[in-house]
């Protein structure tokens, strides 16, 4: 029964700047739009894949602190950049691949999000950009 | 051109940062992630002597 469970090992990376220790959540999907392919003289509807649109959600700490978050971020905005989620802080392998997006875009910061006695956090979202798996990378 | 690692967030500082492809460069140095060190300038060509022929 195979299950992962994430406790404090996933690497965060984004623009090569290591935001591991301000991530609490990370969402990394692989994603091809959808073709139909369907003929006349088919029983079923068949699909083929189509372009690539690829999608990284993350859940950061907000900080404003020098190279904190904010610092990170904040020029990235309608940009494109590399951004990089192991499942472990272990060495890049088969077993533990840096899910890679190049290129991808991050449309927009929420750059305030406070609520009084909290610890503010945010929710950016990089969309497309090439998805590969990095195995031989440390 | 050269850079070198400025925060922990980016590597070991002090050590040349080489970057990835696709990452916003700019936007390292803006943060003060890295620094970019200045290339040597190239050896400059000895200056040559031209002969140049007088009209009699």
């Amino acid at each position: 029964m195979p299950t992962s469970i994430y406790l404090s090992n996933p690497v965060v990376t984004v623009n090569s700047v290591s935001l591991t220790d301000q991530c609490t959540a990370a969402s990394f999907l692989q994603r091809y739009d959808q073709l139909e392919d369907t003929a006349f003289g088919t029983g079923s509807r068949t699909y083929t894949s189509g372009l690539g649109n690829h999608e990284l959600t993350l859940t950061l700490y907000m900080s404003y602190a020098a190279t904190e978050t904010y610092a990170t971020l904040k020029d990235l905005v309608g940009t494109t950049t590399t951004v990089i989620v192991k499942p472990s802080n272990a060495a890049d392998s088969a077993t533990n691949p840096g899910f890679t997006l190049t290129q991808t875009f991050l449309a927009e910061l929420p750059v305030v999000n406070a609520s009084l006695g909290e610890l503010s956090s945010i929710d950016i979202t990089f969309v497309g950009g090439v998805y590969s798996t990095d195995t031989t990378n440390p | 051109m050269t850079y070198k690692i400025l925060n922990p967030r980016v590597g070991t500082p002090g050590d040349e940062w080489i970057p990835r492809p696709g990452v916003n460069i700019e936007a390292l140095i803006n943060g003060g992630f890295i620094i970019e060190i200045a290339s040597p300038a190239p050896a400059q060509e000895p200056a040559t002597v031209k002969n140049k022929k007088k009209k009699g």
